[in-house]
């Protein structure tokens, strides 16, 4: 309610703006602070969702407004062609970037991006029959339509023609940012914006819920890389004149800070960062404004750690640093003469600061400082509709069928050509002493590693190799032995990642929000729903993942991977950890998994649970099989109790 | 011919360069999973400090000033930028917090010595020599001399003394080697200390080739990454040739294009590697564990 | 010479141990013994510093060592081979052990002749010997389990935690790891053992106790333990 009141206020203020201001260059600032916005919200989609440091934003900003500069300079095509060829144009060389660099995890991104805007301003520079060098290219502000024959019956609308097409370009400027505001919202409220913050949490759960961590992170830099270039077209029509220094390195920064500073993951962060950056020059030009700048900040920031020492008292010495740093700018402050020269160094201390004592960005630090908002809710589910329709399947057949699995780690035989048959609609045990093999299993099973030698069948065709989303996607599902939560998510969004392979409509539906989108959504939220029923954690599906005691973290892991809809589920140790009472719950959750014809393989050091639920079990024990059978058989086989018990020499016959 | 060759024997110097950089970012990313974003201005702070010392102490007096100079240097980017983000796990905040550290050295560079380059007097004749028609500045040869000399006592350490074999370790299993007694907090700051040593050793082995000034590390710092990826962040000496690798390739563009395309290969050459071999050209691929 | 008292300790909001009090004398070997999961490994690592202990209190030869990190605690003298052997792959294993002295040839402990100490674990494990110069990381696994176990005893330690050296190892292998465990015993070096084979722990062990769910449940002297049905209940659930 609240929320949406603001909304209305700010769009109403942003519509009469340019009637109650009549200075031009406010009006200049703010068409800047709306455009630096459209690209730090898609800048938030990469670094603050998928976590991924992209330092050539500038770069693609600079690629969306040299499509429009050439684009008008070169062939006379205007403003509204430049629209979407910018964005299209930018979000391609976005992809060129994202493929190679995303295939890696670590620092690779940021290298990539940082040559990437080096690069971008050299070929600017160079190719002058393009780009004109650094000439720049002039560009001249497109009317839509000529109000001047209204203003008699309209006075508020008498104006000169400049300020027409000012206050026109403003109104362009405006939709855009709405556009942005309300795609963005869209997409990272649909299974995009989960699979984003997904893939950051744990990247291995994701891709072993058929998420592909790869496939999400290039396109969520694609995005973003659109959204760089609207913003560059409209930047190149606001400023009326573009050169290649206009996109330099520091830009790219000045983006990430604004990011930061605003506050990362919000829709309202990313455009307070923006507001502030855009003041930044201004407020460095002068001297004297810098100094009550740093001054208002020295007294926010003793007032602001005041109230927390206050509050929370053994954080003292650890709020005492950044208000004493605060305190010692602003001295600093005092101090200066010549600001322009360290204007520099002000930036990158500014950067620093925010970095390890403003982390979650000052929309981050009102929010934390306001009394909590969300809290766990229910939802009302119904566990008919769990079920998917995918597996049923019944006795006799083997649904998998490991044949001669070799797993080496350099002079190390974790699997030494195991051979494994799980028949369909049975509970099938895996156990073994530590080291055994079992877990190597497990992975080799979901593709994480690649066998060094041997086949893996799954329904009769070869899984093994293959990528995890792939064997996900195929129909085997796992849980993990330390559990692999998307901890930030609720528990409903935890379980809605597993079902993304139920979603047909493409991302254009989710942007728009289309009856398809709304459908599938509203599906998925019911069968998600119905699996949380299932485990027992419908009371708390709006609660966050990382705010379950442990025991029913392991219970989520379950519900989200039966919402695979899964023929074969792996589960990897699911009782570690849980009390008495949880493991009664564990049993009887297994059995009523298997009644729905989910086969299953299960490792687990809990033998009752082993014993009751399993109707075959395999024992493990060098990285060999060394027994086989009913579980009443394998518990009196000899071999195994001297795996589990050593090898005592008088009481066992090896 | 004479010309090919010319310009393959100016790219092995420049290569050289390189790959000194490259070798620093290795030797942080090995102890920390985490490089230096400002490894260029540790190399302009090295070659600048060099350039104040070099009137009064000579050049070789001047190397082990500029050589501390450097360790303290990358220390302090290590306390300053990246303990925190190592603690909290934080990719995001050591890259800004390394690329913050940088902007600041620059700026303050610029305040200190200007904006303009200046001439760094060279400590070997200026004239050059002559093999076969190709001609070879003097200091290209202490270029390749120095840069192998340096990585080769960096390997020797790391291979024969015990402390060196401590940093080894650490990279190995940082766990592991803090239950033997090494203390890693202090071999990530000691790596990153020895990184900035090789970019500020670097800086004045250049600076008489080229020029010196405030803003040489940025272009110099992405070679480095370049040659780092071409090579592989993890593997030894393959930045020596893909320091030299990027050199060539850099120098014939240069000559058969247009010097104003110089820097462009480096970037194709990048990308191309990720694409192909993510790991670099000599790099391993890694094992990753659940 | 190792005392815990109260010990909790886990990972992040995940308790595993519930305040565990244990006491290691001096030329003592001391086992604990349990299931998977119960919370042995957790607990050498919470005694080395590789976790920092919630509550409770550690002293090593009288002086308190909680919470100090694991270089450290090594640096007074305790010695951890730890699960999963975390051997240094890429170095030779000549230079593993050398680093098992790291403390010692740095300065922080008494250096002795640790080039002499080198050979007497050559003596020891005459696998290593063969393999001195092979990187650690191209070992069988067996061969690393005691590269591990020898690179801790380089350091000539107080106390010497030993996590699982059996784990993973072929059944002639785990008979040779524990002679040589005997054989340690003999020499009076104190040792903490964590087994999954209970029996041939008790065999050697001169007082043992058995872990469940992060608590201590049964103690006493290794050798009335080997008869205890709590033992085997512990191990292979009670159903039979």
């Amino acid at each position: 309610m609240l929320a949406n009141a603001f909304k209305t206020l700010a769009l109403a203020a942003l519509v009469v703006f340019p009637f109650a201001v009549s200075s031009p260059y406010y009006l200049h600032l703010l068409v800047v602070i709306m455009i630096y916005s459209v690209v730090t919200l898609g800048l938030d989609v990469v670094f603050g969702y998928t976590g991924e440091v992209s330092v050539g934003h500038a770069a693609l900003f600079g690629i969306g407004a040299y499509t429009a500069g050439v684009l008008a300079f070169q062939l006379g095509i205007g403003f509204w062609w430049a629209l979407p060829l910018g964005i299209v144009i930018t979000a391609g060389f976005g992809a060129l970037l994202a493929l190679p660099a995303l295939r890696v995890t670590g620092p690779y991104l940021a290298m990539v991006t940082l040559a990437f805007g080096t690069i971008v301003q050299i070929l600017i520079n160079e190719m002058t029959f393009l780009t004109e060098g650094p000439l720049g290219i002039s560009l001249k502000r497109p009317v839509v339509f000529d109000w001047r024959p209204l203003a008699d019956t309209l006075p508020f609308l008498k104006m000169s023609a400049k300020k027409m097409a000012d206050v026109q370009f403003y109104y362009v400027v405006v939709i855009a940012l709405v556009v942005t505001l309300v795609v963005i919202s869209r997409l990272l409220a649909s299974r995009y914006g989960r699979a984003f913050e997904a893939l950051r949490d744990s990247p291995i759960a994701c891709d072993c819920m058929g998420v592909s961590v790869y496939k999400h992170k290039v396109l969520a830099f694609v995005i973003s890389a659109g959204f760089a270039g609207l913003g560059g077209v409209l930047f190149s029509y606001s400023e009326l004149y573009i050169a290649p220094n206009n996109f330099g390195f520091d830009l790219s920064i000045t983006f990430l800070l604004a990011v930061t500073m605003g506050g990362r993951k919000s829709r309202i962060g990313p455009i307070i960062g923006a507001a502030v950056v855009v003041f930044l020059p201004n407020l460095l030009a002068d001297i004297n404004m810098f100094r009550i700048a740093a001054g208002v900040v020295a007294v926010v920031a003793v007032a602001g750690g005041g109230i927390h020492m206050l509050r929370k008292p053994e954080q003292r010495a650890r709020t005492a640093i950044p208000v004493a740093l605060c305190l010692a700018f602003f001295v600093f402050a005092m101090f200066l003469e010549r600001i322009t020269d360290y204007k520099l160094t002000i930036f990158g201390m500014m950067i620093l600061f925010v970095v390890f004592y403003l982390p979650n960005g000052i929309y981050g630090f009102l929010r934390a400082a306001l009394p909590a908002g969300r809290t766990g809710g229910a939802v009302a589910g119904n566990e008919d509709a769990a079920w998917g329709t995918a597996a049923a399947a019944s006795g006799g057949a083997a649904l998998l069928q490991v044949d001669q699995i070799l797993m080496q780690f350099g002079g190390l035989k974790a699997l030494d050509r195991v051979d494994l048959s799980v028949r369909a609609g049975t509970v099938h045990g895996l156990i073994g002493p530590n080291g055994s093999g079992k877990s190597t299993m497990m992975n080799v099973l979901t593709g994480i590693y690649a066998p060094t030698a041997g086949g893996v069948k799954f329904l009769g065709q070869e899984v093994a190799g293959h990528t995890p989303s792939e064997i996900a996607g195929r129909g085997i599902a796992r849980t993990f032995q330390n559990v692999q939560l998307f901890s930030e998510l609720t528990l409903l969004e935890n379980v809605m990642v597993g079902l993304q392979h139920s979603y047909s409509g493409s991302m254009a539906d989710a942007a728009l929000r289309t009856p398809r989108e709304r459908r599938e959504e509203n599906a998925a939220r019911d069968r998600a729903a119905g699996l949380l029923r299932f485990v027992g954690l419908d009371a708390v599906a709006h609660e966050e993942a990382r705010n379950l005691p442990y025991g029913k973290q392991r219970l989520l892991e379950i519900a989200r991977a039966l919402a695979l809809d899964p023929q074969l589920l792996l589960l990897d140790e699911p009782a570690a950890g849980l009390t008495a009472p949880d493991i009664q719950d564990l049993m009887r959750i297994i059995r009523k998994i298997r009644d729905h014809g989910i086969t299953m393989v299960l490792i687990e050091h809990h033998m009752d649970v082993v014993m009751s639920v399993c109707d075959t079990v395999s024992v493990l024990d060098f990285g060999q099989k060394i027994a086989e059978g009913t579980p009443a058989v394998v518990q009196k086989d000899e071999k195994v109790l001297a795996a589990y018990l050593g090898g005592s020499h008088d009481t066992v016959a090896a | 011919m004479e010309i090919l060759g010319q310009l393959i024997v100016s790219g092995i110097a420049v290569g050289m360069i390189y790959g000194v950089i490259a070798f620093g970012y290795q030797l942080t990313f090995a102890t920390s999973k985490t490089l230096n974003f400002g490894q260029g201005e540790a190399l302009m702070l090295g070659s600048l400090v060099g350039w104040s010392l070099v009137a009064v102490t000579g050049y070789l007096l001047m190397l082990p000033i500029v050589l501390a100079f450097g360790l303290l240097q990358g220390a302090i980017v290590e306390r300053l930028g990246v303990r925190q983000a190592i603690k909290t796990k934080s990719e995001a905040g050591w890259i800004m917090a390394t690329i913050a550290l940088g902007i600041i050295f620059r700026n303050l560079a610029e305040n200190i010595w200007g904006r303009d380059a200046l001439k760094f007097p060279s400590p070997l004749p200026e004239a050059p020599l002559s093999f076969a028609g190709i001609n070879v500045l003097p200091m290209e040869l202490a270029i390749v001399v120095g840069a192998i000399a340096m990585m080769v006592a960096v390997e020797v350490f790391n291979r024969r003394s015990i402390y060196g074999r401590a940093v080894v370790a650490t990279a190995g299993d940082r766990d592991a080697a803090g239950l033997v007694g090494v203390n890693t907090s202090l071999v990530i700051t000691f790596s990153y200390a020895l990184s900035s040593l090789a970019a500020a050793f670097a800086g004045v082995l250049i600076a008489p080739v080229t020029l010196t000034g405030a803003t040489m590390g940025g272009v110099l710092g992405l070679k480095g990454f370049a040659v780092a990826i071409i090579g592989g962040l993890s593997s030894g000496f393959g930045v020596v040739v893909g320091g030299l690798i990027l050199g060539i390739t850099e120098n014939l563009t240069g000559f058969y294009l247009s010097t104003g395309y110089k820097d462009v290969p480096g970037l194709l050459l990048l990308l191309l590697v990720l694409s192909l071999k993510p790991s670099g050209l000599f790099g391993k691929a890694a094992i990753k564990k659940v | 010479m190792l005392s815990v008292q109260g010990l909790v300790a886990g990972y992040g909001r995940v308790k595993v141990l519930h305040g565990i009090s244990l006491e290691v004398s001096e030329g003592q070997l001391v086992t604990l013994i349990g299931s998977n999961g119960a919370g042995k490994t957790t607990t050498l690592r919470a005694l080395s510093g590789m976790i920092r202990p919630e509550a409770g209190r550690i002293t090593l030869a009288g002086a308190d060592i909680t919470g100090l990190p694991s270089f450290q605690i090594c640096r007074r003298g305790l010695a951890h081979s730890p699960e999963g052997r975390r051997v240094f792959a890429n170095l030779p294993v000549a230079d593993n052990l050398l680093l098992g002295a790291f403390t010692r040839l740095t300065g922080a402990r008494p250096k002795g002749d640790v080039l002499r100490d080198r050979e007497r674990m050559y003596e020891l494990f005459p696998r290593l010997a063969e393999r001195r110069a092979q990187y650690a990381g191209t070992l069988s696994g067996g061969e690393q389990q005691m590269l591990a176990m020898a690179r801790a005893l380089m350091l000539n330690p107080q106390v010497l935690l030993l996590d699982e050296p059996s784990m993973g190892l072929a059944p002639k292998l785990v008979e040779e790891v524990f002679s040589i465990i005997a054989r340690l015993k003999r020499e009076k070096v104190t040792m903490l053992l964590v087994e999954q084979f209970a029996a041939a722990a008790l065999d050697v062990a001169d007082f043992g106790y058995v872990m469940e769910n992060g608590r201590l449940s049964v103690s006493g002297p290794a050798a009335s333990l080997k008869t205890d049905p709590a033992v085997r209940a512990a191990y292979l659930g009670a159903a039979h």
